[in-house]
Order: C-alpha cells, then sequence, then structure tokens
C-alpha cells in the first residue's frame, strides 16, 4: 500500500467515509434512460454551469446536445475530461511556470505573463474534440468499445488566444538533434506507477504552423476545469494531446514509449482506421490525429414534441480537419430523400460551421432527422451501420439522427 | 507551486464559482449509486482509488469477458494495486450487477 501516494489514497478513503456518512447502507438506484444506459447526474462545478457528470473525481463533465445550436460555446458549458484524479484546484500565476527543457539552447521557464508580453498574440477559433467523442453511438449500431461512454458532447468549438509553440520554441533555440516533443501538465495518478499523462509530436509538427500555447478562451481567462492556466490548442486535430494546464515542454532526441501515446489514443494502422477481421490489437498502431468531417444537430434535440404546421429551425454545426465544409445535407425521411442546409458565418477553417434549414412538418407522426456533411475535398460523413469500428472507440463520425414527435 | 488536492467535499452537487487564482475551488462530491452485496466492499477499496464509480456505471451491463478484460487492464497498465483473489471477487461482483454472464463479447 505504501505505493499509493498517500495523500491521494486519504481522499479515496474520505470518499468512501462520505458515502457512509451521507447514505448508511441506502443503496441508491441507477438511472437508466430507455436503452438500459446510465444517466449521469447533473451537477455545477466550479465555473461551470450544470453538466452531465459521468465522473466527479477526476472530473468528466458532458455538454448537452442542445449546445450544438451554437457556433461558439460558452466557457461554462464547455466540456471537461481529465485523465488523472490529482489536479490542483489552485494555481499561483506569480509562481506558475511554463518549462521548455531537453535538446535545446536556452532552458526557459516561462510566467504566464511572459507569455503575453514577449511573444506575438495569436488568435484561433477551433473544435476541441476528445478522441473518444460519441463513443457510445458505436454500440447504438451493435459493436460495443471500451472507454468512456461519451454521447455527443465531448466537443466544444472556442476562440483561444496565446503564443505560438514555434516561437517558444525558437526562443529555446532547438538543437539539431532534436526528433520530437513532450509534453505533459500538472494533472498526476494516484498510485505513483500509474503512467502519467504523456504526449508526443514529431519536432517538425511542433515548429510548423497553427499550434498554440494558450492563456485565453472566449476572451476570458481559461477556466480552471479546462485546464488554466495554459492550454495546448492543435487545431484540426483531435484533442488527446491539447494537454492541459500545460507545465513542461521537453524537446527530445529520441521518441519515449508511454501507455498513453501507444496503447491508448491509437487505431489499426490501415486506410479506413478500423478493423477488418480479428482483434484490435493485432494490427499494427497509429495514433490519431486529424478529426474526421461531423455535423451534429443541435435543435431539436431528441423526442421534442412538435405542433404540425409549425415552422421551426432546424440547426446544428459541422465541421473537419481544416478544409472546410462544403456541405451539409439533411433529410426528414430516416435518409431516404436529401436536401441542402444554408451554412451560416464562415469563423474559420477550424471552427465550427453552423447550419440552418426551415422545417414546417405538413403531416403528424414520428420522424428522423439525419444530417450528414461533406468537406472540401469531398470527405462524406458515413451512415451508422456503415463506420469502420475499432476497439477504443475513436473518431465516430456516423450521420447524426434524431427522432421527433408531430403531433 | 502551491496546490491544492483535489478532495472531495460534502457539497453534494452544489459548488461555488471563485474569483479565478484568489482562492482554491472547491469540487463538488457525487454520491454515485453503487450496489449492494456480493463484497461491494472489495470492489469500493479498489476501484475507487483513481477514479469515481462513475467510469463503472457509465459502461452500461457488460459481459465477464469484458470485465475480466478491464479489471487485468486496471491492474497491468494501470498498476492497480489488487491481489490477485480479490480482482476475481471483484470480476464476479461487477458480473452479477453490472453485467451479465457470457463467453465472447462487449
Ligand atoms: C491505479 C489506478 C486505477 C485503479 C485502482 C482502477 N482504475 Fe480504472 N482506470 C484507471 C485509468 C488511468 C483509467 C483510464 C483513464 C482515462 O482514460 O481517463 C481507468 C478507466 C476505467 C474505466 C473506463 C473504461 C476504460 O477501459 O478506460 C473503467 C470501466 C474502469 N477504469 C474500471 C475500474 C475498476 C472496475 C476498477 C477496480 C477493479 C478500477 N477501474 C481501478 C485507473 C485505475
Amino acid at each position: 500500500m505504501d505505493k499509493i501516494n498517500r495523500r491521494n489514497f486519504l481522499g479515496a478513503g474520505l470518499i468512501l467515509g462520505a458515502s457512509t456518512l451521507l447514505g448508511k447502507e441506502t443503496s441508491k438506484k441507477i438511472i437508466t434512460d430507455a436503452t438500459g444506459e446510465f444517466v449521469p447526474p447533473v451537477i455545477a462545478f466550479p465555473e461551470k454551469k450544470p453538466m452531465k457528470t459521468i465522473s466527479d473525481r477526476p472530473p468528466l463533465l458532458e455538454s448537452s446536445r442542445d449546445i450544438f445550436s451554437q457556433a461558439i460555446t460558452p466557457n461554462d458549458q464547455f466540456f471537461v475530461r481529465w485523465h488523472m484524479p490529482d489536479i490542483p484546484t489552485y494555481i499561483d500565476l506569480e509562481t506558475f511556470r511554463l518549462e521548455i527543457k531537453g535538446s535545446i539552447e536556452k532552458p526557459l521557464a516561462l510566467s504566464v505573463d511572459d507569455l503575453k508580453s514577449k511573444f506575438e498574440p495569436v488568435e484561433i477559433t477551433s473544435v476541441l474534440q476528445c478522441g473518444g467523442n460519441s463513443r457510445k453511438f458505436y454500440a447504438r449500431s451493435g459493436q460495443a468499445t471500451h472507454g468512456v461512454q461519451w454521447g455527443h458532447g465531448a466537443m466544444g468549438c472556442a476562440v483561444w488566444k496565446g503564443a505560438r509553440l514555434k516561437d517558444i520554441l525558437n526562443m529555446a533555440g532547438v538543437k539539431g538533434s532534436a526528433k520530437f516533443v513532450g509534453l505533459n501538465g500538472l494533472e498526476k495518478p494516484a498510485v505513483d506507477e500509474t503512467p502519467h499523462f504523456f504526449r508526443e509530436m514529431e519536432i517538425d509538427e511542433a515548429l510548423s504552423g497553427d499550434i498554440i500555447v494558450a492563456y485565453s478562451m472566449n476572451g476570458e481567462d481559461i477556466p480552471y476545469l479546462n485546464g488554466f492556466p495554459l492550454k495546448l490548442i492543435i487545431p484540426g486535430h483531435f484533442s488527446d494531446s491539447w494537454v492541459k494546464m500545460l507545465s513542461e515542454i521537453t524537446v527530445m532526441d529520441e521518441y519515449r514509449k508511454s501507455f498513453f501515446m501507444d496503447v491508448a489514443y491509437t487505431v489499426p494502422d490501415n486506410d479506413c482506421e478500423c478493423v477488418v477481421s480479428g482483434g484490435d490489437f493485432e494490427y499494427k498502431r497509429k495514433p490519431i490525429t486529424i478529426m474526421k468531417v461531423k455535423s451534429v444537430i443541435g435543435y431539436p434535440t431528441p423526442n421534442t414534441v412538435i405542433k404540425k404546421g409549425s415552422r421551426i429551425n432546424v440547426t446544428g454545426v459541422a465541421f473537419d480537419q481544416g478544409k472546410g465544409i462544403k456541405e451539409v445535407m439533411i433529410s426528414l425521411d430516416s435518409g431516404k430523400s436529401w436536401s441542402t442546409t444554408t451554412l451560416q458565418k464562415d469563423n474559420g477553417k477550424y471552427a465550427y460551421r453552423q447550419w440552418n434549414y426551415s422545417w414546417e412538418p405538413k403531416a403528424k407522426g414520428e420522424y428522423v432527422i439525419m444530417v450528414r456533411a461533406i468537406n472540401r475535398i469531398g470527405n462524406i460523413q458515413p451512415m451508422p451501420d456503415e463506420i469502420g469500428w475499432n476497439a477504443g472507440g475513436y473518431q465516430y463520425n456516423g450521420v447524426d439522427a434524431v427522432n421527433v414527435k408531430i403531433v | 507551486m502551491k496546490i491544492k488536492l483535489l478532495i472531495a467535499t460534502l457539497l453534494l452537487g452544489t459548488s461555488a464559482v471563485f474569483a479565478q487564482v484568489s482562492k482554491p475551488i472547491e469540487m463538488p462530491y457525487v454520491d454515485y449509486p453503487i450496489a449492494k452485496g456480493d463484497h461491494d466492499e472489495v470492489a469500493q477499496q479498489y476501484c475507487l482509488i483513481c477514479h469515481s464509480f462513475g467510469y463503472i456505471l457509465n459502461q452500461g451491463q457488460k459481459s465477464r469477458p469484458y470485465w475480466t478484460g478491464t479489471v487485468s487492464k486496471m491492474v497491468n497498465e494501470f498498476k492497480a494495486p489488487i491481489p490477485k483473489e480479490d480482482q476475481q471477487t471483484i470480476i464476479n461482483y461487477l458480473v452479477k450487477h453490472y453485467g451479465y454472464e457470457s463467453t465472447s463479447g462487449h
């Protein structure tokens, strides 16, 4: 037992104690929905409105579907996902430093003020999506997966402001021998031996283009639970490497093997990035990187009851890896026929593109609304029963569907 | 650097939004329902060290191979310090309350 960090073990003990204190032996009923899925409690965390709380420790908070009727996700409704339970709940900006070390000429220890004053500020509007977002829809189409069973609510879109990673690395002076950049933040495991959350990228990627170390989200400080004070932003990529509470950047000559790089967040290294036959881990692995074209419906939400003859504004968001959305099509008859929606303002190639469709249902009954996005290089969302499966349940982008009732 | 631990407080479902950096944030504590019986105390002893019971509830009903695989993943990959016989007790508990008997699948 001495391998467990005592403070965290105390934390766990406290939770056990608490449940006996509070509930005596009453075992609370598990609330499930019509499909038998667990319904998480809806609770307000610091700086957040009440959100679906899949876990309190580490916090896993999912946004509700109606958030997709906005092109920018408000900070207080933005999803939260940590891996490790030991997360600082207080950061003193006087002493907080981002360290740059390893194969560089000049090690740096930058304060948040340094980042704001010594580097050119860059602003970018970008979608932040967990690699496992929408994972539970694999199970809906008959193929269950491992991992946290998110609905669509492990994504959002925000305006990020910060310093370019390349500018920071250039100030430190990357040595010629450097091949990789390692990134980690302040979250820590409860047991020392648990692999730490550590991410890596190739030096060329780190030195190119759009990656920023953000200190601001939608014009405010980044909320604690979204990674205050600094978060790495990799536009167009799934968020597994968007390290929260970023505290160390290590330039390395060699790749360092780690659970969270080599096992988690990987898919089969083939064209479909999916399992064709046999088991997932019989395939050579590749990490998930760029996002796939996707659209989701924000309004109406499932089981909405609509009066016949009323005109409703069906709306949602679409995005891809940064090629740009060409078209979002909508079907009101379970996918038999498709019409085109109106695309709203373009907030940049990495942002949500909101779409709208004005619909006046003429007959009573049950309807299934579906949407399907295509990007400018012709990538199109697959139907849920056509999507390639992987055991980790990553990169789900099947056509979204919402059932409504016209009365 | 001043770091305060994430310690669950007994504020059921409540929380306060504090001005940033002036005070530690206070995390709400969630009392996830845990089925009693079949040595739930063993599952509680080990399965709450690194995360809440929400992780388990969120999986839905799963097969015996799934729970066996998940418990070994916790032990082998994440280094959960669970003795062999307790692992079996936990698997049986999980299959009984959060799963079903089956030799294949999820
Ligand atoms: C040593 C720490 C540790 C212990 C103890 C532990 N887990 Fe985990 N567990 C983890 C980590 C780390 C993850 C993955 C976290 C992530 O990806 O966010 C995880 C994830 C999970 C998941 C989500 C599904 C998945 O495959 O990722 C389930 C279910 C789970 N654990 C069940 C259990 C059960 C049951 C026990 C008790 C036998 C247990 N855990 C004990 C560390 C632990």
